[in-house]
């Protein structure tokens, strides 16, 4: 998927209701228009629309809890977080909470607050879209829905249940975990750790120094080339694991698996080792080019598959 | 081990199978892949050093046999029909990758080379130190007529009278080139450990390797 | 003698000659006999011993399930198989009942509800999870090596299986069935591997796979208890 592209299952909540009732659509729209006007009076016309700017430190700590629906987050360069939230039922709201309480934030958290505790799946729903100081640190908590992050210099982390996470060009330590969901990350320059159970892990051209990847049942594909002196984990159960790296990659290799098949496609100069090779599994020890980056991969019943970017 | 050990229920019950594949009963060309299909598969591998190469070749051996199989008739066991077949499809798809390859009838039968022999041989010695992936490195890098009757012999237990069968030579000639196939890995694995000896006291001094 | 120092001599050249019959176990005593007196013969005799039992050690390999599934499907495209008979189908033949689905479903009906009827009704009370404590997880997981921590691990995991099971239904579904996903995924490799440690004990990767993967559980239950609790 294409680096600047919403994965499709993140259609907002406003598109999913727009396209639903041609008849509230016009009162959404007027609604729209109001600014800064607490979501509980709109509670009798649906939708409701929060914008919010607020000051804050050149790299402040910002934090969100939402339940279901979609989470975009992008880093600017100026020292304010402008914050667009839209909840489609009137029985959930945003809360704001900011440290200190004057003079520039250096702590943000924004959470979505269900005020009916019989409330539940898509009534929960709201969109959030943050712009953040680039070099703000972030923590998103979003069981549902998707995350999109852009363009930060801080720390990162996320945990979801089922929805896709997508990162893109965070140069801080990025940690992102999900029970179900997917995950993507491009061009991450900091340290990164990603775990998901079910879902596929997706890096894309990581100039990072270290990175850990696992997953149970989903699928790991790595495209890139790895920084000298990196260390990268890359841990599946069943999913198959493919790495796509360019020809100077420069590499040593501990592949190992269980049940899983090892097909390499790259040259690999096998490494001599005194002791016996494991009495069971497969493994495949060697060097690409002179070795500067320390690249294991493991697999229980998975296939890795090691080939050339073109 | 030969495949002909077998006892004779597991005949008899194969001789049902095929008799059932021969009527076109899907578990019974199943239950004959299921029996098979490891040791056609490994003897693919080891002559391709390649995995996927290796599948297709099992598929196409198998299809070719189960295509073939209601003119089996019993005349002699069904795994060297079956293995000659294989030997057959391999070599084909060797000769058709352009590689230099010995025909089945064409069996080198030039006096055997002399041992190689060298001043310091004991530091080459290749005990404790022949690995499954230098070993499988080495086995590629033999020529295809040598490299299949090592892969048959060595890895997969078949005696020279039942290679001599599969490949269509005589037993003396299988015999003298698996002696030729083990002395060219032998020299093979010893260079290698020659190359890797040299790296080691060429390699920059730094901590030791600790994986 | 110059000659007999880098191994070229008449002795030598006869052991050339008797080796590849005593590697083929036909007796030559002479073969061994100059490699007690020949340090070079030897050297050639280890090696290929060595290269013999490194060879009969390369494991079998198994191609993946695409290669039958391709064969399966060429066969039938070329009419090659035929559906097989079922077994059911023999025996309803041999009964003489139509091998129409209607009343073999309907006589399958009443057999289900004679055996719901019959057998005890715990027993046909959903299981929730089998990657509970059964026997042979306790013996693999003990013999991670471990000490302390893997009993730790496994009462945790069992205590926050019995909470999920209690609380899961008040989860929103979409969100247990993610859960339920997920810990079916988890189970499923905790049973694989708990099978390989029993199977190979020395086989540390299955092991490491198999304390990670109680791990992963005890955090996506203890997920699943906090989302609940919102």
């Amino acid at each position: 998927m294409p680096a600047n592209q919403v994965p499709k299952e993140a259609t907002s909540v406003l598109d999913r209701y727009l396209k639903a009732n041609a008849r509230e659509r016009q009162q959404s729209w007027q609604i729209l228009f109001l600014f800064l006007i607490p979501a509980g009076l709109l509670g009798a016309a649906g939708v409701a629309h929060l914008e919010k700017t607020i000051e804050t430190i050149a790299n402040p700590r910002i934090s969100l809890a939402n339940l279901q629906g979609q989470v975009v987050v992008r880093g600017w360069d100026k020292s304010q977080v402008h914050a667009t939230w839209v909840g489609l039922s009137p029985r959930v709201e945003l809360d704001t909470e900011v440290l200190p309480h004057k003079g520039p934030a250096e702590k943000v958290h924004f959470s979505t607050h269900v005020l009916d505790p019989l409330v539940s799946g898509k009534d929960c729903a709201a969109d959030y879209t943050l712009d953040v100081p680039v070099n703000s640190s972030l923590e998103i908590r979003s069981p549902q829905g998707s995350v999109q992050i852009e363009k930060l210099q801080g720390d990162a982390s996320v945990e979801s249940v089922g929805g896709t996470i997508s990162v893109t060009d965070v140069a801080g330590h990025l940690s992102v975990r999900s029970v179900g969901g997917n995950i993507e990350i491009i061009r991450p320059s900091g340290r990164v750790e990603a775990y998901s159970i079910t879902g596929n892990l997706h890096f894309v051209s990581p100039t990072s120094s270290k990175l850990r990847g696992s997953t149970t049942s989903g699928k790991i594909t790595y495209e890139g080339d790895f920084a000298p002196g990196g260390d990268y984990t890359l841990s599946a159960y069943s999913g198959d694991m493919e790495i796509l790296c360019p020809p100077s990659a420069s590499f040593e290799l501990n592949a190992k698996s269980v049940r899983g098949r090892l097909e390499n496609a790259v040259a690999i100069t096998p490494r001599r080792h005194a002791p016996s090779p494991p009495a069971t599994g497969y493994s495949l020890l060697g060097t690409h080019n002179t070795g500067e980056a320390t690249v294991e991969l493991t697999s229980y019943s998975g296939t890795i598959r090691i080939r050339q970017q073109h | 081990m030969s495949p002909q050990k077998t006892a004779a229920p597991k005949a008899a019950s194969e001789t049902q199978l095929i008799a059932r594949a021969q009527q076109g009963d899907e578990e019974a060309f199943a239950a004959l892949f299921e029996t098979h299909k490891r040791r056609v598969y490994s003897l693919c591998l080891r002559m391709t050093g390649n995995t996927a190469e290796a599948e297709d070749l099992t598929q196409e051996a198998f299809l070719q046999l189960f295509r073939k199989i209601s003119t089996f008739r019993g005349e002699s066991a069904f795994s060297t029909w079956l293995h000659r077949l294989v030997v057959n499809v391999v070599l084909m798809h060797l000769r058709k990758k352009g590689l230099q390859q010995v025909s089945l009838d064409e069996l080198d039968t030039s006096q055997d080379e002399p041992v190689k022999r060298d001043y310091g041989d004991d530091d080459l010695r290749l005990m404790g130190s022949v690995d499954r992936i230098g070993l499988a490195r080495a086995i590629r890098e033999l020529p295809p007529g040598y490299r299949t009757v090592f892969v048959l012999h060595d890895i997969e237990g078949y005696e020279h009278n039942e290679i001599a069968e599969i490949m269509n030579c005589s037993v003396g000639n299988s015999k003298s080139q698996l002696h030729k196939a083990r002395m060219k890995l032998r020299e093979w694995l010893r260079d290698d450990r020659q190359r890797t000896q040299l790296d080691a006291l060429t390699a920059p001094a730094g901590p030791p390797d600790e994986r | 003698m110059a000659e007999e120092r880098f191994g070229e001599s008449a002795a030598c050249w006869r052991f050339d000659a008797e080796l590849p019959a005593y590697l083929e176990g036909e007796a030559a005593p002479q073969v061994t006999a100059h490699a007690r007196e020949c340090q070079f013969c030897e050297v050639v005799l280890a090696d290929l011993e060595e290269l013999r039992s490194a060879s009969r050690a390369l494991p079998r390999e198994e191609p993946s399930r695409a290669v039958w599934a391709n064969i399966r499907t060429a066969l039938a495209a070329e009419g090659i198989i035929h559906e097989p008979v079922r077994a059911w189908q023999r025996w309803f033949g041999f009964l003489g009942v139509s091998h129409s689905p209607a009343p073999i479903g309907a006589l399958a009906g009443l057999l289900i509800l004679a055996s719901m009827l019959l057998v005890p009704s715990k027993d046909l009370r959903r299981v929730g999870s089998i990657g509970g404590a059964s026997e042979g997880a306790r013996v693999a997981i003990a013999s991670i090596g471990y000490p302390g921590q893997d009993s730790d691990l496994l009462r945790t995991v069992q205590d926050l299986e019995g909470s999920f099971q209690a609380r899961r239904m008040s989860l929103e579904p979409s969100v247990k069935a993610i859960y339920e996903k997920s810990l079916e995924s988890l189970n499923t490799s905790i049973r694989e591997c708990t099978e390989s440690v029993q199977r190979e004990p020395a086989n540390i990767l299955a092991r490491e796979y198999l304390l990670a993967a109680y791990t992963r559980k005890a955090e996506v239950l203890a997920s699943a208890l906090e989302f609940d609790a919102r």
